[in-house]
């Protein structure tokens, strides 16, 4: 049994996603953006697992393993796009990647 | 507990925090590495030890390992900078953010510390109740007329409520326990709170309900498991045996099965018997000289005990045999699955007074869910209740692996590399000295080079 109730698990996971988002908005450095969408995920994971067990319903942990194997194929693919660019480019600074945009 | 979960979650957000200040992206990364821990030190907390085991495996392990190689690979450990319009954004999001704990995680944190009161009742204890009375009295039965027997009168079933004194609150009754119940419900533990209780078993038979007719003391200690076991005893008395469950895990490939004796005259022996399923008696000869080939399980339980066995995993032939060597019930081809934790009844069923008497084994199967978070729980409801997803996501690994080949085959990149070295070449070599050299004149002095590049239509360097 565990005398924590849920709210500081959602409330450490806000700060966390919070934090994700400010690397993601702040940093310019494709890597680091990309571990911050990480820790962003982690932090929703963690909200679904405190969520899981305040309704003792394990549904939560199955859908942390999904976001986990989806975010390790995210991961995969995404740095193997990195290393092309930064062949391509010698940089991987997000502001210089501009031909996508209309 | 407070403690600990405030020290931990202090030290992810400050792993988060230094993630996104550090300027080299190694430290970065392996700042990011301790935020992951502490998560799933915080999912250990959270009972969920399976999804801890997978964080650090899949994130700490494979993800980080990704991440540090290709930064190390790239070389672009510093390549970072914050772009000078974007410091406006870094700070508003850090006041945000330091908003938001002044909000949300103080008073809830002080809530935390300055909770005085003794932590909450840490275990619960668990209780069923188990009918093992076949019918209400063993003479009123009647006969019908297609010739079979149907107990018409006194199916009994069984009300308990918990507590003397608290009859009338319904969570602390558990009414029409019916013989064999089947109702998954009834047949599953519920949780109490750990303590002493005064419980009295009522009878109802649908017709009318008789007040408690017996009451016993019970102590339930947290933690524990207990069955109540309502049945007949020698003195054709309704009588309450109380049952202490071990729900730990039995050893590794067993299986542990519990056996209570209900019948009330035999004692009661559990033994395997081999291909001989067919045989009314253990003896071989009619004066009972020699036995049958048999290996004996549990031995000469009398009526009203309990006793509990390790079975290794496998397929058994047991039989029930009483003290005269004859067998009572034959459980054939009996699977004893691993980790499995069973309670078996043996009870008289009733028949046609003066008739062979028959004998039921009821199941009581204790394991009715695995641990919260548990890998059986997770795996159990990954793999029956979400195979499809659990489909497609292996099927989405399988294509971000084939995307991972296709963007990193030496093709593609030798023809990136074919593409730059051309690009650079493009820009590298103004087309002056292209002229001079096809021409052999000596284009690269005075104004006639002032006029080809100033005039010249190359593409400004990228």
């Amino acid at each position: 049994m565990n005398p924590i109730g849920v709210e500081p698990y959602i409330v450490l996971s806000m700060v966390l996603f919070l934090l994700g988002a400010l690397g993601v908005l702040m940093r310019r450095n494709a890597i680091l953006v990309f571990m911050s969408v990480e820790l962003m995920l982690n932090s929703a994971n963690l909200a679904l697992v405190a969520f899981a067990r305040e309704w003792g319903h394990v549904n939560g942990h199955v859908f942390v393993f999904f976001v986990m194997t989806v975010a390790a194929a995210e991961v995969a693919v995404g740095l193997a796009l990195i290393v092309n660019i930064f062949r391509e480019r010698q940089s991987i600074n997000i502001d210089e990647l501009q031909q996508m945009q209309g | 507990m407070e403690w600990l979960f405030l020290a931990v979650s202090f030290v992810a957000v400050l792993a988060a925090a230094m993630m996104l200040t550090r300027r080299n992206a190694v430290h970065s990364a392996l700042f990011l590495i301790v935020n992951f821990g502490c998560v799933a030190f915080l999912y250990l907390m959270l009972d969920a030890p399976f999804l801890a085991m997978v964080q650090v495996t899949v994130y700490t392990g494979a993800i980080m390992v990704l991440f540090l190689f290709v930064i190390m690979l790239l070389g672009a450990e510093t390549t970072t900078d914050t772009s000078g319009r974007m410091r406006w954004l870094g700070l508003a999001g850090s006041a945000v953010a330091i908003l938001l704990l002044l909000i949300f995680a103080f008073p809830i944190a002080s809530d935390m510390l300055s909770d005085e009161s003794p932590a909450p009742l840490d275990g619960r204890a668990r209780l069923r109740v188990i009918n093992a009375v076949p019918g209400g009295d063993g003479a009123e039965f009647t006969v019908m007329e297609m010739g079979f027997a149907m107990p018409l009168v006194g199916t009994l079933s069984a009300n308990v409520a918990l507590d003397a004194l608290d009859e009338a609150m319904p969570d602390k009754r558990i009414d029409g326990v019916e013989y064999n119940d089947p109702r998954e419900a009834i047949r599953a533990y519920r949780e109490l709170d750990a303590g002493a209780y005064t419980i009295a078993v009522g009878v109802d038979d649908g017709s009318y309900a008789s007040g408690p007719f017996f009451s016993k003391d019970l102590a339930l200690a947290a933690e524990s498991a207990t069955s109540l076991v309502i049945y007949e005893n020698a003195e054709d008395l309704i009588d309450v045996a109380v049952l202490t469950d071990d729900l730990s895990a039995p050893a590794l490939g067993k299986m542990r099965l519990t056996l209570f004796n209900a019948v009330t005259d035999r004692q009661v022996s559990l033994v395997e018997v081999g291909q001989y399923t067919d045989r009314r008696s253990l003896c071989d000869d009619a004066s009972c000289n020699s036995l049958i080939p048999h290996r004996v399980v549990i031995a000469e339980l009398p009526a009203g005990q309990h006793t509990s066995i390790e079975l290794g995993e496998g397929s058994y032939n047991l039989a029930f045999v009483d003290q005269d060597q004859t067998v009572l019930r034959t459980l054939a081809n009996y699977q004893a699955d691993r980790g499995l934790i069973e309670t078996r009844v043996l009870v008289r069923e009733p028949g046609i007074p003066g008739s062979q008497p028959s004998y039921r084994a009821a199941v009581y199967n204790a394991m009715g869910a695995p641990a919260f978070g548990s890998p059986e729980a997770v795996g159990h409801v990954l793999f029956i209740e979400y195979v499809l997803p659990v489909m497609l996501v292996g099927m989405l690994l399988l294509v971000a692996l084939i995307g991972v080949i296709v963007l990193a085959r030496p093709d593609a990149l030798a023809q990136a590399e074919r593409r730059r070295i051309n690009r650079r070449r493009r820009v590298n070599r103004p087309l002056v000295s292209v002229i001079s050299q096809q021409t052999g004149a000596d284009v690269l002095s005075g104004d006639y080079v002032a006029k080809l590049t100033g005039g010249s239509d190359d593409p400004p360097g990228e």
